[in-house]
């Protein structure tokens, strides 16, 4: 398991992680401070945490309400 | 002043609602997801199997040239279509809330109102572009073979005029309709209207804004900058003024 982690070139996949997890805390600092969403608010923390990259995107362009 | 004190207000706007973050962000993936998928592909197609045993498959690694232009692809599709999802609410959002209301029956003129929220959007998409760009450089260097930042930033200034059409565009079709989501699909259509065009009379069309992806591949496999790819980047120019002007005149001679 060790031996496979260390062989996981991480100047290729460190900067990948980082931006999923900036992306998935903004959106949730987002949710938190945000009155209303187009949907239900706890369907949206669910879609966040769990779609990779993909869900914070989609709450961005689609669950704010303007 | 007046101009100054709207481009602040829609920065701000930018900022509070996170775009200054998730909009680079999503530019930046765009421009890793391909050189990273073709990198690992011979892995990918091994994992997933379904070949008989014993097959050999040979991909060739494409040049690192090859590699950054498959990034800019990605720009050409997903990219606009980003871009039109972000701008098509600037002035259709703002009339269908009534902030434009409010902030046009002040002593506001229809030129700065304009073409300060045309400002603010030019920068939020450069600057994503630009990280998105680097972050591509990056791993092509990684994976491929050097590239030199001289020859991405070419591209990027080459690509940069198509990009600000895209907004200039859509932001046009945003003073003329009221939905966004009516707006974006218009705006869409055109655009890949304007990609039809070029490649049906491309032999008459040489200086079309839909040529500047292949002057990007051209410049990079030569380092030149041809009289051509001036003379096509002087076309978009115009293209983006005349579009601009109009939307201001619309919004002149247009009730809210």
């Amino acid at each position: 398991m060790l031996e496979e982690l260390m062989q996981i070139n991480w100047s290729l996949i460190a900067p990948i992680i980082v931006i999923q997890l900036i992306l998935m805390i903004v959106a949730i600092i987002d949710l938190v401070r945000i009155e209303e969403t187009n949907g239900p608010k706890w369907l949206w923390a669910i879609i966040i945490v769990f779609v990779n990259v993909l869900g914070p995107i989609l709450y961005f362009i689609l669950g704010r309400r303007q | 002043m007046q101009w100054s004190v709207i481009f602040k207000k829609e920065l701000l706007e930018n900022w509070r609602n996170f775009k200054w973050i998730w909009v680079p962000i999503v530019f930046i993936l765009f421009g890793i997801m391909d050189p990273i998928t073709t990198y690992y592909m011979p892995k990918i197609i091994d994992a997933v199997g379904g070949l008989p045993e014993g097959a050999q498959i040979n991909i060739p690694q494409p040049p690192p040239e090859q590699a950054l232009l498959m990034s800019i692809n990605e720009y050409s599709s997903l990219g606009v279509l980003m871009i039109v999802l972000i701008t098509m609410g600037i002035i259709s959002g703002e009339k269908k809330s009534g902030v434009a209301e409010l902030i046009l029956s002040r002593p506001v003129s229809f030129t700065n109102y304009i073409t300060a929220k045309w400002a603010s959007s030019i920068l939020l998409i450069l600057v994503s572009f630009i990280t998105g760009m680097m972050f591509s450089w990056y791993y092509v260097n990684l994976l491929f073979g050097d590239l030199s930042l001289s020859q991405v930033f070419g591209a990027i200034f080459i690509y940069g005029f198509w990009l600000i059409l895209v907004v200039s565009i859509t932001m046009l079709i945003s003073t003329l309709f009221k939905i966004p989501g009516l707006v974006g699909f218009i705006s869409v259509l055109i655009v890949i209207f304007i990609h039809m065009l070029t490649s049906i009379f491309r032999h008459i069309l040489t200086y079309s804004p839909a040529n500047l992806s292949s002057y990007v591949s051209a410049y990079l496999y030569t380092g030149e900058m041809t009289a051509d790819m001036w003379s096509t980047i002087f076309v978009t120019l115009i293209g983006i003024v005349l579009l601009l002007t109009s939307s201001i005149f619309i919004l002149r001679n247009r009730e809210i």
